[in-house]
């Protein structure tokens, strides 16, 4: 399990202050600001690089090196393959269900999680009695553990106790057994996801929307502007930090999204809804087969490095 | 153009009432000012008129339309906000042709109509740049060539010049003045700084507390205050205002303090002995004397030269009050000094109600001649 930690994905933003932390002294470089930089450099440069190096570069590094030998995880790994792993990853059925999965949750975040968040903050930013209540219970499923989400969230699903068989047996249907069919597990899965994350989006929308002075409302009412067109004018124009900001943690959140699906479905039924990190675990972990579970390791890190660095520099690069 | 008529117009927030009952007639063309102290709805009588608050209570009318159920967009109105309320994502040529994209004008006529505004504010140089790369003074332009752009029947100000300093305050006065001359429209404009008002206004309506306490075009709010507060609102020092009661003195009668002040009542005053009465005379109407034409000796306390004239704070009796003096060789704090006020520039109000006494108009002094 330690390994799994140390080849954990969604590791890649702490990536970032360690590189900013350097940033500045080297933008402030003239030859004049040096004397007053460098007792910084020296002070506060070898713990940065150390802690960067200690626990990003080597267990990385680490996980690279592992995912060129056949490794069970005991002993020490002598059977070196080369990139066999990666071929087996690259030939799996399983892994490429994965994929489309993660890619389908980043979808359906971007095309339904986020809208719904923006429309319900839109609803509730407004200073009327109840909104705060309303924006709690909204914010509710996030506050949950994500096991205890999972947990729930497979009762309901039941299809002999759970509340949609009841409310399916109440309006006469045939009682669904929604995690055990393997073409609609995947929707309830998604269908958790919006419930369980929309209200930590909500709340940065909120923000956002609470950051907008309210007499450039005014001032587009004077104009003339219909309630679509402030939104499309007003509204959406200066929340883009926000929203590029969302998209960003919806990306790097479905990459990393395991802990909610474990208790739900386990990622069947037949690897139907395994994302990328429940399929490592599966297939890494808990078969013993610490060298593929590298190999995952590695490919995971690799596309979380390149979506997220390259969602920075082409959307985020003014914030 | 339009007349704008405000008829017994309410506002409350909730429970808490905050206009109570203001009527005004502003003509076609007119440059309104409403003025009063922080809080007294000025603000929120502006936004009523432009759509913004809901009318509580009364009558709004622009041109011949009752518009207490208009839209904003609707009222034919453009208004400048304090903070300016430029788009922060559009540039001043897209923050000032906005209106005319919403009703979907073609790209000549914006184009034209942003040129024209530009030109009148002197824009032209900065149509492309954003508002947080302008100077204070350049959004508050662009502020007003958004509302001209639009070119409505009525123009909103709302302390349009608080955020500027002093220097350019003064200078965006005069092309506010300049501009209304220019284009003829009526506006209204609020500020609680009453020497924007008196320089800029065609009338003035000054308010406190939710209530109109005096309309008039400056010079007339300045000569016949209608009451205490439009006294000493009005006028910069503010009036010097002294409490005490009518007295028979030798022959005519006389303003007595308790302190012992005997201070000449204009010619014509209609009130009876007894009356007690606030006395009021503007520091600028008080001129240094000598002993034998003095109304009455003061000490000296500060000295303020400001250049053309010189404030002096003198205490007189217990009271304390000012003078603003043009060219006399003025002594030092400690020493007396004798003071002639100028009679037919006296005022006098009613202690109870703070309501002016008629009698004591200067352009009616005379008139009424029962002084016994
Ligand atoms: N949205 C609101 N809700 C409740 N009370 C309000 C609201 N807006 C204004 N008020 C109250 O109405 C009164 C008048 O406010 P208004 O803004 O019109 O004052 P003002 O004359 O413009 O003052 P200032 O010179 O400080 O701008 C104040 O007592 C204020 O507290
Ligand atoms: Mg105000």
């Amino acid at each position: 399990m330690a390994q799994a930690t140390s080849l954990a994905p969604g590791k890649s933003p702490l990536v970032e202050p360690a590189a900013q932390s350097r940033a500045p002294a080297r933008r402030s470089g003239g030859l004049r600001n040096i004397g007053r930089t460098w007792p910084v450099l020296v002070l506060f440069l070898p713990p940065a690089i150390l802690l960067f190096t200690l626990f990003v570069i080597l267990p990385i590094g680490e996980a690279g090196w592992y995912s060129l030998f056949d490794w069970s995880g005991y002993g020490r790994p002598d059977e070196f393959i080369g990139l066999k792993n990666f071929e087996l990853l690259w030939r799996s059925g399983a892994f490429r269900t994965a994929l489309t999965n993660n890619g389908l949750i980043i979808v359906i975040s971007l095309a339904l999680q986020l809208p719904l968040a923006l429309w319900l903050a839109t609803l509730v930013s407004h200073r009327i009695p109840g909104a705060t209540v309303f924006r709690l219970i909204f914010f509710l499923p996030y506050v949950l553990a994500d096991v205890a989400a999972g947990l729930i969230w497979r009762f309901i699903y039941d299809g002999d106790y759970g509340l949609v068989a009841s409310i399916a047996s109440l309006l006469g249907f045939e009682t669904p057994y929604v995690l055990a069919d393997r073409t609609i597990a995947i929707y309830a899965v998604l269908a958790v996801i919006v419930w369980k994350y929309f209200g930590f989006h909500m709340m940065l929308f909120i923000a956002g929307l609470q950051s907008i002075d309210k007499s450039l409302y005014e001032a587009a009412d004077i104009d003339g502007a219909t309630g679509w067109q402030k939104f499309t004018n007003v509204t959406l124009p200066l929340l883009s930090p926000t929203i590029r900001l969302s998209v960003f943690f919806a990306v790097v959140g479905s990459l990393q999204l395991f802990d909610m699906i474990m208790p739900l479905t386990g990622g069947g039924p037949s690897n139907s809804t395994q994302t990328m990190v429940t399929f490592l675990y599966t297939y890494g972990i808990t078969r013993m087969k610490v060298g593929f579970g590298s190999a995952i390791g590695v490919v995971l890190f690799v596309i979380c490095v390149t979506l997220a660095f390259g969602y920075r520099r082409i959307f985020m690069k003014n914030d | 153009m339009a007349r704008i008529a405000l008829q017994s117009v309410r506002k409350s927030f909730g429970y808490h009432p905050v206009l109570h009952g203001v009527s005004i007639d502003i003509e076609d063309g007119e440059f309104v000012i409403l003025v009063g102290p922080s809080g007294c709805g000025k603000s929120t009588l502006l936004r009523m008129i432009a759509g913004l608050e809901e009318v509580t209570a009364g009558d709004i009318r622009i041109g011949d339309r009752v518009v207490n159920d208009l839209a904003p967009k609707e009222r034919d109105i453009a208004m400048v906000f304090q903070n300016y309320a430029l788009y922060p994502h559009m540039t001043v040529a897209e923050n000032m042709a906005f209106s005319l994209k919403l009703a979907g004008a073609p790209k000549a006529e914006k184009d034209a109509a942003v040129g024209r505004a530009a030109e009148i504010l002197g824009l032209a140089p900065l149509l492309g740049r954003y508002p947080k790369e302008l100077s204070g003074g350049q959004r508050q332009r662009v502020a007003m060539g958004r509302a001209i752009v639009r070119d409505p029947s009525v123009f909103l100000f709302d302390e349009p010049l608080s955020n500027l300093d002093a220097k350019l305050r003064v200078q965006m006065r005069g092309e506010i003045k300049s501009l209304h001359q220019r284009l003829k429209t009526t506006m209204v404009y609020v500020t609680h700084d009453q020497i924007e008002a008196m320089t800029m206004a065609d009338r003035i309506v000054v308010m406190n507390g939710g209530r109109v306490e005096q309309i008039g075009r400056p010079l007339d709010l300045y000569e016949t205050p209608a009451n205490l507060f439009v006294a000493s609102f009005i006028g910069s020092p503010s009036m010097n205002l002294i409490e005490g009661e009518v007295a028979r003195g030798d022959g005519r009668p006389l303003f007595r303090t308790t302190d012992g002040l005997a201070l000449p009542l204009p010619d014509g005053t209609n009130a009876a002995p007894g009356r007690r009465l606030v006395y009021g005379v503007r520091p600028e109407h008080v001129a240094p004397a000598a002993e034998a034409d003095a109304d009455a000796t003061a000490t000296i306390e500060l000295v303020e030269p400001t250049g053309a004239e010189t404030q002096v704070q003198m205490r007189l009796g217990e009271h304390l009050a000012t003078g603003t003096f043009r060219d006399w060789p003025i002594g030092r704090p400690g020493e007396r000094i004798g003071l002639r006020l100028q009679r037919d520039k006296i005022h006098l109000f009613d202690q109870e109600t703070g309501e002016r006494l008629d009698a004591a108009r200067p352009r009616t002094a005379g008139a009424a001649g029962r002084a016994a």
